[in-house]
């Protein structure tokens, strides 16, 4: 038995079934029209200091328009998103300042250093970093004078959030951290999500897959076809469906072909090379 | 610091990086450093220099029968190549080095055999080895022009040659000259083109913009940024190329202030014209037939390498009026005539309105994503 019983543990968030009492996010029926297509149809929540809040949903559900609304990357049509007391449509800057964004395909700089970029970064927030330890956060010290382009999918996204980083942000924005990843290294970036929480950092990430939300969300906002359809935490969902009467064709076995494929795999990184 | 709310620590991060991700790709700085290097080095071992033509810039001061039937008699001649002009006109030219010599016929001219001619040759310092040789072939030539219609044999019957020189100070000009201030226009246009097009297409489709302006940075600074490190890169290039030109023989006659001046404006132009590519094409695909369609013709019909004279008028008429050319005439005259820039209106005109045009197509087709 490998240290999957360890990392499959739920982290057990206390129950924030209602709106937060104290919110750094503020969503009032957002809207997004591109076309014909109504991208966002009036979308609201609130999200609670500390908390790690997931966006599901399938693609195309209107989960990335929606957290680059809230971002100040994407003008919105109507409704409003406050971040940390600012009003996103009157001060996208002063937004940008406060959280850390990485893009569902970020990329960099191809020419320069991790250190340079991060470096760059700071300067662009009008501060100082500690390039050296942030990577060390994500365990990419040994690359710091590596270029983006020479890392493995895994390190590219580290990096990323470690860029996203560098402002020592209020709320951290994951838009599909671990899609195209392998199990390995989407567990790892588990852990580093888990660390970031603990540092104190809200973190709010989407997702299309339903044990990374089960494993890493307090709450859960679940979206299809522009609008949130469901918004709890993910045991309560689950506890609901089941008092519904709700019973699967095939009762879940103890472990899965994941468990299975990690067992005999391991759990350590293969993107370091 | 924020002087005048600008930050400054923002804008010269975001100025290294530039720089050194131009210097550290490369594509970019083969294209817009090495090629036009290679290009001069190639020309100037080349040397195209040793046309076996005399420039013989004539004056005549007679308007005589005798007088026209010695400017048709030199005409005659496979190695002369007259003009008509004034004498000051004919001076000038000999002084700048586009003549080897002027020969005034005065008035009242009327050869008689065993008499001295009157015929006054004004004769370049510029190449004295080349100049022996010519001054015998002229003497020969007028001789002959002289006294063809009367019959006469030429020398041995005068008791004078038929043509007395005098030196004019005047510039030797070789093909170098000409040459680095083409090359100079054509680095312009490059890095303006192909350093800004391709390398701001590629952070646009990768996506690398879009994380920039995930910050709090405005897009000023970039933009600022990225300007005024091509600017610093053009710069540089100028320096290298003109020490090289120097080390091959290039003679500068203006002042350097007077060609930054116009290395700038240049660049303006140029790098206008790269912004609005960059902000219209999606990549580089589409960004790099319009580059070339751009670049291409501006290379061979501006004067770069060759000079526009020798061009069908149609041609020379039509290609007077592109960027290039201006900028690169208004190089030559510094560099070659001495001119400073502020008796370049003409050339100025041109450039200023290329400016403008280039600028609101900037403005216009730009997008940043």
């Amino acid at each position: 038995m490998s240290a999957a019983a360890d990392d499959s543990r739920i982290v057990v968030p206390a129950p924030r079934a209602g709106a937060p009492a104290s919110p750094i996010v503020v969503v009032r029926d957002l809207r997004k029209r591109y076309g014909s297509l109504q991208a966002v149809d009036g979308v609201s929540f609130e999200i609670a200091e500390g908390e790690v809040f997931g966006i599901l949903g399938p693609n195309g559900a209107g989960k990335t328009t929606t957290l680059e609304m809230i971002e100040g990357m994407r003008t919105i049509d109507s409704g409003s998103a406050i971040v940390d007391g600012i009003d996103v449509q009157q001060d996208p800057r002063g937004v940008k300042a406060r959280i850390g964004i990485q893009l569902q395909a970020s990329s960099f700089f191809d020419e320069l250093s991790l250190v340079e970029l991060l470096e760059l970064f700071g300067h662009l927030y009008d501060r100082k970093v500690d390039a050296a330890a942030l990577l060390a956060d994500v365990e990419l010290g040994e690359k710091a004078r590596s270029q983006v382009r020479t890392l493995s999918g895994g390190q590219k996204q580290r990096f990323s959030i470690a860029s996203a980083l560098v402002n020592e942000p209020r709320v951290l924005f994951l838009d599909e951290p671990t899609t195209g990843l392998d199990p390995q290294a989407r567990r790892h970036l588990w852990g580093l999500v888990r660390q970031i929480r603990d540092r104190g950092h809200t973190v709010v990430l989407t997702t299309h897959y339903m044990e990374e939300a089960e494993e890493l969300c307090d709450r859960v906002a679940i979206m299809d076809r522009g609008v949130i359809v469901a918004l709890d935490a993910p045991e309560r969902l689950v506890d609901a469906l089941i008092g519904r009467g709700f019973t699967k064709a095939r009762v879940e076995r103890l472990a899965n072909l994941e468990d299975v494929f990690l067992d005999l795999t391991g759990h350590d990184l293969r993107d370091e090379g | 610091m924020r002087p005048f709310g600008i930050r400054i620590g923002m804008f010269w991060a975001l100025f290294v990086a530039s720089v050194l991700m131009f210097v550290r790709n490369r594509a970019a700085v083969f294209f817009s450093l090495f090629l036009p290097l290679i290009i001069m080095l190639i020309f100037g071992v080349l040397n195209f220099e040793g046309s076996t033509t005399i420039q013989l810039g004539l004056v005549d001061e007679a308007q005589n029968e005798a007088s026209r039937d010695l400017v048709d008699g030199l005409a005659a001649f496979d190695y002369i190549e007259p003009t008509t002009a004034s004498r000051a006109a004919q001076l000038a030219e000999l002084e700048v080095g586009d003549l080897d010599f002027v020969l005034v016929i005065p008035s009242g001219f009327d050869p008689q055999p065993g008499q001295e001619t009157g015929l006054v040759a004004y004769a370049s310092t510029a190449d004295p080895a080349q100049a022996q040789v010519a001054q015998g072939l002229l003497q020969q030539a007028v001789g002959q022009a002289v006294f063809a219609p009367t019959g006469n044999p030429p020398g041995g019957v005068f008791g004078a040659p038929p043509l007395q020189f005098e030196s004019v100070e005047s510039r030797d000009l070789g093909y170098i000259d000409f040459l680095v201030p083409g090359i100079v226009g054509m680095t312009v246009m490059q890095l303006g083109l192909f350093g800004v097009a391709f390398g701001f297409v590629h952070l646009k489709r990768t996506g690398a913009l879009r994380r920039l302006f995930a910050t709090p940075t405005s897009p000023a600074y970039f933009l600022g940024a990225q300007v005024a490190s091509r600017l610093i890169i053009a710069f540089v290039q100028v320096v290298i190329l003109f020490g090289i030109g120097i080390w091959f023989g290039l003679q500068m006659f203006g002042d350097y202030g007077s060609l930054a001046a116009i290395v700038l404006l240049g660049s303006v132009i140029f790098l206008a014209v790269g912004f609005a590519i960059a902000g219209w094409a999606k990549n580089e695909d589409q960004a790099a037939p319009v580059a070339n369609l751009i670049s291409l013709p501006m290379m061979f019909l501006s004067g770069v390498f060759f000079p526009r004279d020798a061009m069908p008028d149609f041609l020379a008429g039509i290609t007077q009026y592109m960027p290039l050319t201006y900028v690169n005439e208004a190089l030559r005259a510094v560099v070659n005539d001495g001119a400073g820039v502020a008796t370049l209106g003409p050339q100025l005109l041109g450039m200023g309105v290329w400016a403008v045009i280039t600028f609101v197509l900037a403005v216009r087709l730009f997008r940043w994503e």
